[in-house]
């Protein structure tokens, strides 16, 4: 069938593309104006059409997700079922996720944190999430087998095969380190982890164990750039941390995840944080191969969930309400915090602005992409709201004359003039997301990409805008008109391609039986696990 | 492909449409048992979602010890292979770990990872007493107020010399501490003091809880459960929405109420099926199944046997695929739980009116 959305406002910034026009679709693909009749006509006038959005870092599966929804069985809200799917307005749950997501014009969504351990709960979750494609990073950075071959001394094939045999036995689509070496240094006793701290009974510091990741990730031509959560998440000074690991990754491609949380240097009296948003910026600026999400905070309660358990475990005693719960497990485990952004707080305030500071400075969205980090900054269901703020200087202004001094004294924030325009909304939501994810065929509107597309009714009131678009696309078919979803397709799970080395595989099933008991086999996610086709390859680079 | 509806050997078909026509007389059904594979659990809950049933499992009494203490207050949890290789303190709460598979293989190795590698390891005993255990504290009154008074110990509430200060020295004073425990056997409150005793010692060095398995797919049905209704379960559809809420949904007290006026056990993990079960009009899927289970019988293949599925392993604490054995029954002839639960719902897709 071939459809034209006709006579909106389409921005495409790959494309420099940002002006009223039609996009043509057929067989769920972007194609050229074919010089024949329309099957269907999507009026977009007074629209806005750009590709679907993609979420690089989301918690929306796995281990911690669902011990969060556990600890706080009253954090979200249940309404009564829509017509068509019995959960999709179960508050926090997986149809609701989807449901939330493709009503924003989200098409794509990748979960940061999945351990191999638990990679077939972790995918199997995904699975059930409607609507969008999902992906998920493999968690390297923590596990004895990792540690003791570093510690061994064996060389970077050894790594890179290791790396390989975990993301394709749990079907990644990249791989991430989270503080590592943090958890393993956290059970035998540690309580604070920096870049070159000896991690105990290893040997190992941060640097190295994140270095050998790098090079396995560049070695096996992983699209997307080594995923990094880095030391002192959260701390003053933090921003030392964020920087000594730029430097760490001496000129390798690196993805700093949710830098909002280390964006944060001590103030001179050595008691408190002011924004550094500035040199994190230049920092990225200045290392055009790394790239970044915010991590944006918003006020209200939410749940911190992380697999960087020393970090959680630290600031365990501010969990609000007081009850947490950190599983050691059996590499970083996870940990569950609750915690309240107290609105008009100092704290939470300044951590709002600095956010949006970096945003807002960012020569280059592509590389600043927008996350909430969720839900530890605050659900991902605000970012209409956050992009009303980057787009609007009045909206800014009467939001921080509400807020505590402490934001003008410790951030840049008030004298920022800066208001985003749609194509740099469209860099920080689409193609930089997908460009991170190396996903060539999504997050703009050029011949051959696949036809995930958002239509919004432009409105000055940018929040009720990006909340609720007015039609949404997924490979070309209508999963949602004017807000709401009317169609309960499945997506696909996007899963690298990566061949593993049978020799590793043989070494890593007798580690594996002898630790776990059990070998191999019991920690692959097989197809015949799923009740339908669920995944769709992803090449290597090439 | 055995059916049976009132004990006579029937066909699929029709076992089928008697099973849809039972479930849609009802105005409040339960589905119970859920002692089955992940996708068997999955298509219980689409078909309770919608018909607006409630949902209720075999191993019930261990969840909710351990969800009520976890929404509560928290935990502080490791898992089976990370005792195994680190813990250099094991402390047995109750007498049921002791009879596990878990327990065994603590008392078969040293600890050979992290910190304590290399060290013996001390295994101590709260209520019941091993051969293996060092130090057994016998708590008299039962296990609840040992574990209370260890944690005053702990706590430095208490002082006075007893078996108890010396067990909580020795935790105090170990590398890493593991508390095995069943949650059914200590109950909530028990559960919750295991919790803060463990939260207290990890002012001063590391200790976690870790649950011994138990014998039902519950473990598998929790997270199915949060990620399709956002919390834990116990759920009624009755209302159109998730309603999460142990004591209503506790099928056995439904049934003894007079609330439920039919029911789905579903086990297609085999499992006694519970006394109630005779009681209101029911339906059984059940692997190795008889003719009076229920009402309407029908078999179906047992997960990680007869079909490929996905259970909960205990021997690694996540959910694992477990394909049909060699020499199991030939698939075709007997269907998966969750083909015959998802004819159900197609059955009674026109009903969703009847929920009130």
């Amino acid at each position: 069938m071939l459809s034209v959305i006709r006579g909106g406002r389409v921005v495409d910034p790959t494309a420099s593309r940002d002006g009223v026009g039609d996009v043509w679709i057929e067989d769920g693909q972007i194609v050229d104006a074919p010089g024949r009749e329309p099957d269907r006509v999507i009026d977009a006038a007074g629209c806005v059409v750009m590709a679907g959005g993609v979420e690089v870092h989301s918690h929306i599966a796995g281990g911690n997700v669902i011990t969060s929804r556990l600890l706080l069985p009253d954090l979200y809200v249940s309404e009564a079922a829509p017509e068509g799917h019995p959960f999709a307005h179960a508050g926090g749950a997986a149809a609701w996720i989807g449901a939330t997501y493709a009503r924003m014009g989200y098409t794509t969504a990748v979960e940061p944190a999945m351990p191999p351990t638990h990679a077939l709960g972790t995918q199997l979750e995904l699975a059930d999430i409607p609507l969008l494609d999902r992906g998920a990073l493999t968690v390297m950075g923590n596990d004895d087998h990792l540690l003791t071959l570093l510690r061994d001394g064996e060389g970077a094939n050894a790594v890179r095969d290791l790396v390989a045999l975990n993301v394709a036995t749990s079907r990644g689509l990249g791989v991430k380190c989270i503080n590592a070496g943090g958890a393993s240094a956290f059970k035998d006793g540690a309580l604070k982890l920096s870049l070159d701290d000896e991690i105990p009974c290893y040997g190992l510091s941060t640097r190295r164990i994140m270095g050998s990741l790098l090079d396995a990730v560049e070695a096996l031509k992983v699209p997307h750039p080594l995923h990094v959560h880095c030391n002192n998440l959260g701390l003053p000074g933090a921003d030392d941390s964020f920087i000594a690991t730029l430097d760490a990754a001496e000129g390798r491609r690196i993805h700093f995840a949710h830098a909002q949380f280390y964006a944060y240097g001590v103030t001179d009296d050595g008691k408190g944080f002011r924004s550094a948003a500035e040199r994190i910026v230049r920092a990225i600026a200045d290392n055009p191969q790394a790239t970044l999400d915010i991590g944006q905070v918003v006020f209200g309660q939410t749940v911190t969930v992380s697999l960087d358990i020393l970090r959680q475990f630290g600031g365990r005693k501010g969990a609000k309400p007081r009850k947490w719960v950190l599983n050691a497990g059996d590499a970083e485990g996870g940990g569950v915090v609750p915690f309240l952004y107290r609105p008009k707080g100092p704290t939470s305030s300044l951590q709002w602005a600095i956010g949006l500071e970096i945003m807002l400075l960012s020569p280059d969205p592509e590389r600043t992409i927008l996350t909430t980090d969720h839900p530890n900054g605050g659900p991902f269901t605000q970012y209409p709201r956050i992009i009303h703020l980057l787009m609007d200087r009045g909206e800014r202004e009467r939001e921080i004359a509400t807020l505590p001094g402490v934001v003008g004294e410790r951030s840049g924030l008030p004298g920022i003039e800066r208001e985003y325009t749609l194509s740099e909304i469209a860099q920080l939501t689409r193609s930089g997301p997908a460009k991170l994810l190396g996903l060539a065929d999504r997050g703009h509107l050029r011949v051959g990409a696949r036809a995930d597309v958002a239509v919004y009714r432009d409105d000055p009131n940018r929040t009720a805008m990006f909340t609720a678009a007015k039609l949404v696309l997924k490979d070309g078919v209508p999963i949602v008109e004017d807000g709401e979803v009317v169609e309960w397709r499945a997506g696909r799970t996007l899963s690298l391609s990566l061949d593993s080395d049978k020799a590793m595989a043989r070494r890593t099933d007798t580690y594996l039986t002898d630790r776990f008991g059990t070998g191999l086999d019991s920690f692959t996610v097989p197809d015949e696990a799923f009740d339908a086709p669920t995944f769709e390859a992803v090449p290597c680079r090439v | 492909m055995p059916a049976w509806v009132k004990g006579a050997s029937t066909d699929m078909d029709t076992a089928i449409a008697a099973a849809a026509e039972l479930l849609g007389a009802a105005r409040t059904p339960v589905i119970a048992g859920l002692n089955a594979e992940v996708s068997a659990i999955r298509a219980a809950y689409d078909l309770a979602g919608r018909v607006g049933a409630s949902l209720d499992t075999l191993g019930a009494a261990g969840t909710y010890a351990e969800l009520g203490a976890l929404s509560r207050s928290g935990a502080m949890t490791s898992t089976p292979a990370e005792v195994v290789g680190r813990a250099d303190a094991v402390l047995v709460v109750g007498a049921k770990p002791w009879s596990t598979e878990l327990t065994g293989r603590i008392l078969e190795a040293r600890p050979s990872r992290g910190r304590a590698a290399g060290a013996e390891r001390a295994l101590m005993a709260l209520g019941t007493g091993a051969p293996q255990a060092a130090l057994t504290v016998p708590a008299e009154g039962g296990l609840l107020p040992g574990l209370a008074l260890l944690r005053a110990h702990l706590r430095g509430h208490l002082a006075e010399a007893s078996p108890t200060a010396d067990l909580a020295r020795t935790l105090a004073a170990s590398l890493y501490v593991a508390v095995l425990y069943d949650p059914a056997e200590v109950g909530e409150m028990g559960v919750e003091t295991i919790q803060g005793l463990v939260i207290d010692l990890n002012e001063t060095t590391r200790a976690f809880s870790l649950a011994v398995p138990g014998e039902t797919q519950d473990r598998a049905v929790v997270p199915v459960a949060a990620w399709t209704t956002g919390q834990a379960p116990r759920t009624g559809f009755g209302r159109r929405v998730p309603e999460h809420d142990p004591w209503r949904f506790d099928a056995a007290r439904q049934v003894a109420a007079g609330e439920a006026d039919a029911a789905l056990w579903l086990a297609s993990v085999p499992a006694p099926a519970p006394g109630w079960l005779s009681r209101i009009p029911s339906i059984a899927l059940v692997g190795d199944a008889s003719p009076e289970a229920a009402e309407v019988v029908i078999a179906v293949g047992v997960p990680g046997r007869d079909l490929g599925g996905v259970l909960w392993n205990e021997t690694r604490g996540a959910l694992t695929y477990w394909p049909a054995r060699a020499g199991g029954a030939v698939a075709a002839d007997l269907p998966s739980a969750a083909s015959v639960l998802s004819r159900l719902t197609d059955h009674l897709a026109g009903r969703s009116d009847t929920a009130c």
